[in-house]
């Protein structure tokens, strides 16, 4: 067992855990997807790519990569909420289908950090 | 590289050939176009009309051609028919003289042979790993590129006999082998095979002819002075000149047979040890069968015979041995003037003596003698040599102990010394040190391998093992039991047990595992195939390696890097957590 393994391991699941609980929910209903957990999932997913910053493995170098498109599809999706957003914050389902899509983007990108982790932990035999 | 022939020779030929036909087409569709746009014609309306240079072109090329689209865009005046007439003629005629010139060109030996010689030097140019070039494709020759192929190396191919290149292109080769029928005494020939390569680790003269040998022995020292190079040679005057040549390796088959001869008869447990290693298919990790001590009898004294007897009289082996002509008598032996039939076998005593050679230059004749011996029923240990790798068969239908063939022997010997030089020294480390030495050894491999095939595993430290030096640069010392540990299990090794250690020209045989590893050493490995390429990995790869030394895994991370180093109880914690 290996600290840096179990605290990365965490937030790179934790952050994949979020992705999905914002996407749940009705496509269009705005009142089914929380904005805090939107903001939460980018900020969990932040910090798992920080800290893959200076890894030189092979491993390292994919999962920096998938995290990072983790971040900018997820950053995206928050700033179309801010545009997009009538006075009393919430988004017209329109809107709110587009903001679902690039995070579901998002999604699949936290999909392959979990796969690669989980492959290279078994395939490391120790 | 080869600036000179191939690309300049297919382009001769091409044109000596090709330069009629064209002249003639030029001519024919000249006079035509040019015929065919004077002829006086008329258009639909009766208005005279000539054709156009471009209509004429066009009309020519499918009249030419025997296409015959009809008169276009008109029709024809009797003027033009009859030119007509004309340009079908010789436009039919040329095009037959041009067709049959090039099918006479791409049947022509010297355009062939050109061809096969540019794409040749262009599938060595483009080789990107190491590769030996191989004079001489015979019965030793196809045996050492059969080992080259088994072990996933390349060889370039060079053979006087257009045979022999024949039954190279038909060889199943896990590797792609370029093979060119040449005389390989041309430094052309040399240069096209590849022997300035930057891949080209050296050059394997094995052609039954001495001169040849030599030649290119002398050629390849001279073109690439940095290339092994590798000599067959039976004749002492060529083997003094190749001696002189500094870094060129003369190997004598006949001793070479005679040495693996004494190995089987003093320490016969080596031999098949041996035999296990360099992989021989029926060679088992057994106790071999037992010998009596006693008289040994050589049939045939020849310069193969000769050398047998030698190399069985440094271990006081007692030796009689039986030829009609026999030219120097060994003074160390008893000799006996004879054919080795049933009358001298008897004579001999052979019931009662150690064992039987039969090693003459005929293998009508060994296969004579052996019928022979085996009427007496006796125990006695049977060796038998095989002179033509065609006789296969029939050798394996006779039982006997031992069957040696001397272009396996010889190929054999080549490719150890190629793929894992420090073998023969533990060979002769293992021949000379007490037979327990060998039998913990074998048991060992034994208990590793089961059923399984070795895989010989030769390692430079340095270049090839970047994990080495990058985790030497942390300050951690590595051992030989480093290397192969298993990460699964920390406490247990692959199994890949040390052989040798190289290091500056002393080779220690079966090295302590806990032998410090140094750049520059190199260290030979007898592994099974998965294992081999296991720890093939951990040397390339530096988290894995110090995982292995230390037992704990490096932080990756710039924040974790940090952070075990500002805070030492986190280190702690996160060492404490790997155990």
């Amino acid at each position: 067992m290996n600290l840096e393994r179990v605290v990365f391991g965490l937030f790179i699941v934790l952050a994949l855990a979020l992705n999905v609980v914002f996407i749940i929910g009705d496509i269009e209903n705005p009142a089914h997807h929380s904005v805090w957990v939107l903001t939460t999932s980018i900020f969990v997913s932040l910090i798992a790519t920080g800290l893959k910053l200076g890894d030189r493995t092979q491993v390292g170098a994919i999962l920096l990569a998938t995290s990072l498109v983790a971040d900018m599809l997820l950053i995206t999706s928050r700033v179309i909420w801010i545009v997009v957003a009538d006075e009393s914050g919430i988004p017209s389902p329109n809107d709110m289908v587009s903001i679902i899509s690039w995070t579901g983007g998002a999604l699949v990108a936290n999909l392959i950090s979990v796969t690669v982790l989980v492959s290279d932990a078994l395939m490391s035999r120790h | 590289m080869a600036k000179t022939s191939d690309l300049n020779r297919v382009t001769a030929v091409v044109l000596r050939f090709t330069r009629g036909p064209i002249l003639v087409m030029i001519a024919v569709y000249a006079i035509g176009i040019m015929g065919m746009a004077l002829m006086p014609g008329m258009d639909a309306d009766g208005n005279p009309q000539s054709m156009s240079l471009f209509h004429a072109f066009y009309f020519f090329t499918y009249t030419a051609t025997t296409t015959g689209f009809g008169e276009i865009p008109y029709s024809f005046s009797d003027e033009q028919r009859l030119w007509t007439i004309l340009c079908l003629y010789m436009g039919v005629i040329a095009w037959l003289y041009a067709i049959g010139s090039i099918i006479k060109l791409v049947q022509n030996p010297y355009f062939l042979n050109a061809v096969a010689e540019r794409q040749f030097v262009r599938s060595v140019r483009h080789i990107w790993t190491p590769f030996y070039v191989v004079c001489g494709f015979g019965d030793t020759g196809s045996l050492l590129t059969r080992g080259f192929s088994d072990h996933d190396m390349m060889a370039v191919v060079i053979d006087g006999d257009a045979e022999r290149i024949k039954a190279l292109a038909l060889r199943d080769y896990r590797v792609k082998m370029p093979g060119l029928r040449a005389d390989a005494s041309v430094p052309n020939h040399l240069i096209g095979a590849g022997i300035q390569h930057p891949m080209c680790r050296g050059v394997v003269a094995l052609s039954a002819d001495e001169e040849l040998n030599l030649k290119i022995a002398v050629m390849t020292r001279f073109l690439n002075p940095s290339a092994q190079v590798i000599c067959r040679s039976t004749s002492p005057r060529h083997q003094k000149q190749l001696n002189a040549l500094q870094g060129v390796t003369v190997i004598n088959p006949f001793e070479l047979f005679a040495a693996q001869v004494r190995l089987t008869v003093s320490a016969p447990e080596v031999h098949t040890l041996s035999e296990w290693f360099v992989g021989a298919h029926d060679a088992r990790l057994d106790t071999p069968p037992s010998m009596r001590k006693g008289r040994w009898i050589l049939c045939g004294y020849g310069r193969m015979g000769s050398c047998i007897q030698r190399q069985l009289a440094t271990q006081d082996i007692e030796t009689v041995v039986i030829d009609p002509e026999i030219k120097d008598a060994p003074d160390s032996s008893q000799t006996v003037y004879a054919h080795a039939d049933a009358e001298t076998l008897a004579e001999l005593d052979i019931k009662n003596a150690a064992g039987l050679v039969v090693g003459t230059d005929s293998d009508t004749k060994n296969l004579g003698i052996l019928l022979t011996a085996q009427q007496f029923n006796t125990d006695a240990f049977l060796i038998v040599r095989q002179n033509q790798h065609e006789n296969e068969l029939a050798f394996s239908a006779a039982n006997v102990d031992l069957i040696m063939q001397e272009s396996l022997v010889t190929a054999r010997n080549i490719l150890l010394r190629l793929i894992a030089p420090a073998m023969q020294d533990v060979i002769d480390h293992l021949e000379a040190s007490d037979p327990r030495v060998t039998a913990h050894l074998v048991r060992k491999l034994k208990q590793g391998f089961g059923e399984q095939a070795p895989h010989l595993l030769s390692i430079t430290i340095g270049k090839d093992t970047p994990a080495i030096e990058q985790v030497a640069e942390l300050g951690l010392d590595v051992c030989i039991a480093d290397l192969i540990r298993k990460p699964c299990d920390l406490n247990s090794p692959y199994v890949c047990i040390p052989l040798a250690l190289t290091r500056g020209g002393n080779t220690t045989v079966l090295p302590e595992h806990a032998e410090t590893v140094l750049p520059g050493d190199v260290l030979l490995f007898c592994a099974t195939e998965g294992d081999a390429k296991r720890v093939i990995s951990t040397l390339k790869n530096p988290q894995r390696l110090s995982f292995l030394i230390t037992g704990y895994e490096e932080p990756t991370g710039y924040f974790f890097k940090w952070l075990t180093q500002r805070l030492p109880s986190a280190a702690k914690l996160a060492r404490r957590y790997e155990d």
